[in-house]
């Protein structure tokens, strides 16, 4: 009963923020452009050769680049942002006598902005095979549904990790500075840049305990067909989305209170 | 005379945003590790890339690592200068208050692209000048005169390049109010001048230096210092920096038009 | 003879408006032909206005007065007509034109948000090109003109409205303009900060003889501040004079209420060639034209034993009221 409840207000704030997003055309499409970046990266290693020694065929090097622009696409979270922004100009006041915790509200709002920017993310990948046509592949539909999974449950570490640090606008007043630190890891471990197998040991010998490697270098290995655990990936990502939730409700209620407790 | 006003308005613009900026401490320091973390990991990123080869794009690792130390040196003016204003412009337009800035007796592109200032930026800025000397060291680079010269007239056309796309983009928030996509575009296509023009295929090669003339930016610096450039690169560089800082007046100055008889 | 300093001939200003259909077959269709309707906004306007009055412009929502009033300090480009304020074109936006004018916009503000006020102060004196003494000697006396001292030194962002609308001007007299636009000061403010800003302006006018003009929703600022007002209604004046003469044509009577001291006496006067509003017992309401009120009034008390007396002023709100949405009024 009570789930059915937090679904149909789920549906429709889901149907407004989607109606809401289809005013944005042009910046998601200008966000899907911003996310090129892989494939530059891309261009740099088969354009020296650098894949051999990794032992990554070109074509599966372009896939796991492909498949990483779409894995980013679909788990960008600006929810920081949001929330700085609406706190800063007094948004959030009415939010908290809403039945609703608001991040339910940025949550529809992201995952709206994602099927918008499903066309755009499209037309990308289809100008990307039209370069390199011997790229094309079809996953089998378990790995394809494996993969959405992932990069779903990737989007829900992400959006917990900000969520968490957009709280701390309780306490700061600029709690985005915070998330652009947390970026610089972000951007350099998850394997937008570089798949981590390319890693020096001694990275390697950590990072798979950190969130990060879950974050885009799993489910794009998953999806471009490249070596990977799926089981261990996996069960990774859902063991940081438990340790990850308790810590945002706890933050959560103790922001709640001291923003209360303040009275602006 | 003139001058000396701009300069004495300057240092006052110096005075008015340091002073603001050291109202949020703990910001700055976030920002400072930022820059660190991010200069490291560009690095961590670049010796990937040559953990297995000697050269890329006809580029020694030390020779890759000048480029970096210019990219951060211009990521760092970039942070103090240009993206604050450019966060500037957009309050003053959507809140309606460029009719103050346009009815002072000042010019008005100099006020807006230089009233503020975020002092995080400048350890960028010494990290990279660090980096820079480091890289001289190790390159076994002999300075003297005319060779420097030469490199501060290439960075100083970087410079300009730079400023004028920042501002270009600052410009068009006067039609959409909503720009940070367009910066964020800007961003992403930025992000290859950390490596060498040459690393990259001949297509994007000829995109970066025709369309967006990013490869100007970090790799003719670059090969000058390295003593590799050939004069009309140089000559070409000057020219192109001129252009874009004519093109970038002419279009605030149409803009301005537009704005002083459209809006109301 | 006092001299003209502002003066506008035969002005009109359109705005191009695109109109756009609802959908994506609509902003395709935007995108390769733009439809633009020009819209009029301001028809045909011309005034004067001599140097030390303080001009009120009123009008409804919409009626163009921020229009006119952005057109006078250069900041909307005319489309047709000439202004000429002291002797400058404002569109050019010259610096001496610059260094003479100023616009002070309620809600709106350029003081740094997170400095004290002092600091933007010194920035505004350095753009002015004012040296460190004589800002130091300006901002000194017009603080204490609007009788701020300790707010000075605190953060912008932590100052009431009112105290922040203080500095607000402050920041915008620093280089003793001639000219002063105002577009509602004093929105927002409370009564006494209200007061408080309209107190200024009458001392500022007369200490300086700097011009005036203003807009405002609050028909206070207008009554007690400008002698002259301008009514501006779909683009067009309407009413180009004294305020006194405006309120006098706009309501010619008045409504006397008078208490008799017997019942008879009532009747009496009822029946005596007044016009009645109404009457209860001994108490009569009367109305009575404004330019034969002296000798009615003497009339009145000569002959009837009178208890009680009061003259009902029509409330100014009111009248101006009628002015925002009537067009012409047979003045």
């Amino acid at each position: 009963m009570i789930s059915n409840l937090i679904n149909n207000k789920i549906f429709t704030l889901l149907k407004v923020q989607y109606s809401n997003m289809l005013e944005y055309r042009v910046e998601i499409a200008l966000w899907a452009i911003s996310g090129i970046i892989p494939f530059f990266m891309l261009n740099i290693w088969t354009s020296n050769n650098l894949n051999e020694s990794i032992n990554i065929s070109d074509v599966l090097l372009s896939r796991y680049f492909l498949c990483a622009f779409f894995v980013r696409q679909f788990s960008v979270v600006w929810v920081v942002f949001s929330f700085e922004e609406d706190s800063l100009m007094g948004k959030v006041s009415p939010y908290l006598i809403q039945p609703l915790n608001p991040f339910f509200r940025y949550f529809a709002q992201h995952l709206a902005e994602q099927i918008t920017r499903f066309p755009f993310a499209l037309i990308i990948a289809f100008f990307f095979f039209i370069f390199n046509p011997e790229t094309i592949w079809i996953p089998n539909l378990s790995i394809l549904i494996l993969s959405i999974l992932s990069t779903f449950l990737s989007f829900l570490i992400q959006f917990l990790i900000q969520s968490i640090v957009a709280c701390l606008c309780f306490w700061t007043e600029k709690a985005s500075s915070i998330e652009r630190l947390l970026f610089i890891p972000t951007l350099f471990l998850s394997g937008l840049l570089a798949p981590v197998v390319s890693f020096p040991e001694y990275v390697k010998s950590w990072i798979y305990l950190t969130p990060f490697p879950y974050l885009i270098d799993f489910p794009a290995n998953l999806l471009s067909g490249n070596e990977t655990n799926i089981r261990g990936g996996l069960s990774m990502q859902i063991l940081w989305i438990f340790l990850l939730f308790p810590l945002f409700k706890k933050i959560w209620s103790e922001g709640t209170k001291k923003y209360t407790a303040m009275g602006s | 005379m003139n001058l000396r006003k701009y300069l004495k308005v300057y240092k006052k613009f110096l005075h008015t945003s340091l002073a603001s900026e050291l109202e949020y401490k703990t910001n700055i320091l976030v920002d400072l590790i930022t820059a660190i973390l991010s200069l490291v990991g560009s690095i961590f990123l670049l010796s990937i890339f040559f953990q297995n080869n000697g050269y890329i794009g006809g580029w020694k690792f030390e020779q890759a690592l000048i480029i970096q130390a210019i990219y951060t040196i211009l990521n760092g003016i970039t942070n103090t200068w240009f993206n604050p204003n450019l966060t500037e412009i957009v309050k003053h337009i959507r809140e309606g208050t460029l009719d103050f800035v346009l009815l002072k007796p000042i010019d008005s592109q100099f006020y807006i692209s230089l009233k503020k200032i975020n002092p995080s930026g400048f350890l960028e800025i010494m990290l990279g000048f660090l980096l820079l000397f480091f890289c001289i060291r190790i390159n076994q680079i002999n300075l003297n005169l005319s060779f420097l010269t030469l490199s501060l007239i290439t960075i100083s056309c970087s410079i300009c390049i730079l400023y004028s796309l920042w501002f270009f983009i600052s410009t068009t928030t006067i039609w959409f109010v909503k720009t940070w996509n367009a910066t964020e575009v800007l961003r992403s296509f930025l992000y290859i001048g950390r490596f060498p023009l040459n690393s990259f295929s001949f297509s994007l090669r000829i995109f970066f230096s025709v369309v967006i003339p990013i490869a100007f930016i970090t790799t003719i610096p670059s090969e000058v210092l390295l003593g590799l450039s050939q004069f009309w690169k140089i000559l070409l560089e000057v020219i192109i920096a001129m252009i874009f800082l004519f093109t970038s007046r002419k279009f605030w100055l149409f803009a301005l038009k537009f704005y002083t008889s459209a809006s109301s | 003879m006092v001299q003209n300093i502002i003066d506008v001939r035969n002005l009109s200003k359109s705005f191009d408006i695109s109109s756009k259909e609802p959908g994506l077959k609509g902003t395709i269709k935007h995108f390769f032909r733009r439809q633009t309707k020009s819209l009029k906004v301001i028809k045909d306007i011309s005034f004067e206005i001599k140097e030390g009055e303080i001009v009120g412009f009123l009008g409804a929502n919409g009626a163009g007065k921020t229009t006119i009033l952005k057109m006078l300090c250069g900041l909307i480009y005319p489309s047709e007509g000439s202004i000429l304020v002291s002797g400058y074109l404002p569109f050019r936006r010259k610096e001496n034109f610059l260094k003479n004018i100023t616009l002070i916009m309620g809600q709106k503000q350029q003081l740094i948000w997170d400095l004290p006020p002092i600091e933007s102060f010194y920035l505004n004196a350095a753009i002015y090109g004012l040296d460190k003494f004589e800002a130091k000697k300006r901002i000194k006396k017009l603080s204490e003109m609007l009788e701020i001292d300790e707010e000075l030194f605190i953060p912008v962002r932590k100052l009431s409205l009112g105290q922040r609308m203080k500095s607000e001007l402050l920041a915008a007299l620093i280089h003793e303009p001639n000219i002063l636009f105002l577009d509602e000061p004093t929105l927002g403010l409370d009564i006494n900060a209200q007061r408080n800003l309209r107190k200024f302006l009458q001392n500022y006018n007369k200490e300086t003889n700097a011009t005036i003009c203003l807009t405002s929703h609050y028909m206070k600022d207008i009554t007690s501040l400008c002698k002259r007002v301008i009514c501006v209604h779909e683009g067009e004046i309407s009413y180009d004079g004294k305020l006194d003469l405006l309120l006098k044509k706009l309501s010619p009577v008045k409504e006397i209420i008078i208490v008799c001291r017997s019942e008879e006496d009532a009747i009496k006067l009822e029946n005596s060639g007044f016009t009645i509003k109404n009457k209860i017992k001994n108490e009569i309401t009367i109305k009575i034209d404004n330019n034969s009120i002296t000798s009615s009034l003497k009339t009145i008390l000569n002959n009837f034993d009178i208890e009680d007396l009061f003259i009902n002023e029509p409330p100014v709100d009111e009248i101006i009221g009628k002015v925002l949405i009537k067009k012409d009024y047979d003045i």
